[in-house]
């Protein structure tokens, strides 16, 4: 076999990987996007992470990123050392720049509702990741009222960025963990102008 | 916690009570009521080590553990807190809710965009869709049987509204949030005057036709959000107010939809 051929072997091996990563980490099949560790070491095999760092370099070129989210479970934010048991780690494909806010009206958001998303939380964050129910929209009813508040409260659980236990206490979601870049929203929110 | 003399409290029941008391306290810290250093742990143990030995029945000595092991997690949320103090996410939540406050929209927006990277995600044909879809167009009717059915007055394409719009129509401000607590309170002192059930139609109807309509418009609201419930026997719909209501949309609830003619009979 002459040099030439097994280097077009060995690209068709990583494309064929990288075809199957990219479906695993586009395609939505469950109710959350993204892949598992263990999905991704199954379907796409042990090298699973070279072939995630091919598939980074060409992605960087569409603003995109692959993140792999290992945070702990909801609540147990600054936890860690405290031998609590980790989530699997999970991998996403999110922007790597950000949007602006036209971009973001584009993509169905209204600005109210992203200026109480970023308050609410703040807040939970600033509560080390759990608070009551009533709390959050005490606080987003102050600058919305409390009929909106809760409707807004409600939207933001439905769409991942907030979790509400059984005790009705909120967390940050999974949308946050893989989303927002914490320390940087709580330095703008407590930085930033009015 | 406070203090408490000692004299007289070498009782069982004394001794109980003051272990719930513990136990609820750690409970409501747990559960983000308090902060973790409201409760002085070792005043806590302090109480454990002193009814101790009173325990006899194995319920108390569970009691006992249980106590034990919710102040071992106050001790924990303690050492959390400051660890969470030194990292970069520190922030006083008085002081997180002062800024959401005075901040502007646009400017609560445009930090949340900056801090913001959203998820790209393909949304694709499952097996499950594929058959709703399926069963949706075999059970659609062709079109010129639909055409038949359609009622081809036009009105005006749908717009979106914004807040000014909103307000203009009385739907949505302070001035509407006025409105809905006002008419949940002539509820409650109906209610109270009634003292029993109070007939939809009754409460809502007034002399102007566009205020009854308003009226059951802000009643939907009050339904929704459990501040009132809605009970429907035959043809007659009863209003109860709920004196501490939950502020959450009902679960479960479903829809009713009301048909208010020009004329409401009462």
């Amino acid at each position: 076999m002459t040099e030439s051929e097994t280097e077009s072997q060995t690209k068709s091996f990583y494309s064929d990987k990288l075809k199957r990563a990219v479906h695993l980490l586009f395609f939505r099949r469950g109710k959350m996007p993204g892949a598992k560790e263990w999905e991704l070491k199954e379907k796409v095999g042990k090298n699973y992470q070279q072939v995630l760092e091919q598939l980074n370099t060409l992605l960087a070129e569409l603003d995109l990123e692959i993140k792999k989210v290992t945070e702990p479970s909801s609540g147990q934010m600054a936890e860690n050392e405290g031998g609590i048991q980790m989530d699997e780690p999970r991998y996403y494909v999110t922007l790597k720049g950000s949007l602006g806010l036209k971009e973001a009206k584009m993509i169905g958001w209204r600005i109210d509702n992203l200026a109480a998303l970023s308050g609410a939380i703040a807040y939970v964050v600033a509560k080390q990741g759990k608070a009551p129910r009533e709390d959050v929209e005490k606080v987003v009813a102050q600058k919305y009222g409390r009929w909106k508040a809760a409707t807004l409260v409600d939207i933001f659980l439905r769409s991942g960025y907030l979790e509400e236990d059984d005790a009705g206490v909120m967390a940050l979601g999974w949308r946050t963990k893989a989303e927002v870049n914490l320390p940087a929203l709580m330095t703008k929110m407590t930085e930033g102008r009015a | 916690m406070e203090e408490k003399t000692k004299t007289g409290r070498h009782s069982l029941a004394a001794g109980r009570k003051e272990l719930k008391e513990v136990i609820d306290t750690c409970n409501a810290i747990e559960r983000r009521k308090f902060n973790p250093f409201f409760l002085d742990v070792k005043l806590g143990v302090e109480t454990l080590r002193e009814f101790f030995p009173l325990w006899e029945e194995f319920q108390d000595n569970c009691l006992d553990a249980h106590a034990l092991n919710r102040l071992s997690e106050v001790v924990r949320l303690q050492n959390t807190q400051l660890k969470f103090q030194s990292s970069a996410l520190y922030a006083e939540p008085e002081f997180v809710a002062k800024k959401f406050q005075r901040m502007s929209e646009k400017r609560l927006a445009e930090v949340f965009l900056q801090s913001w990277h959203p998820t790209a995600e393909l949304e694709q044909l499952t097996n499950e869709t594929v058959s709703a879809g399926l069963d949706y167009w075999n059970l659609l009717l062709p079109i010129q049987e639909r055409w038949k059915r359609r009622d081809y007055a036009r009105g005006k394409n749908p717009e979106d509204a914004d807040t000014n719009t909103l307000n203009g129509l009385g739907i949505h401000g302070q001035d509407f949030e006025a409105r809905l607590n006002g008419l949940w309170k002539e509820l409650m002192e109906a209610h109270k005057i009634e003292n029993g059930p109070i007939d939809y139609w009754k409460f809502v109807k007034v002399l102007d036709h566009q205020e009854t309509v308003q009226r059951a418009y802000i009643v939907s609201f009050l339904v929704t959000y459990g501040f009132a419930k809605m009970q429907l026997e035959g043809e007659q719909i009863t209003l109860l107010p709920v004196e501490q209501p939950t502020n959450k949309p009902v679960e479960g609830g479903v829809s009713v939809p009301i048909a208010i003619p020009s004329e409401v009979q009462q």
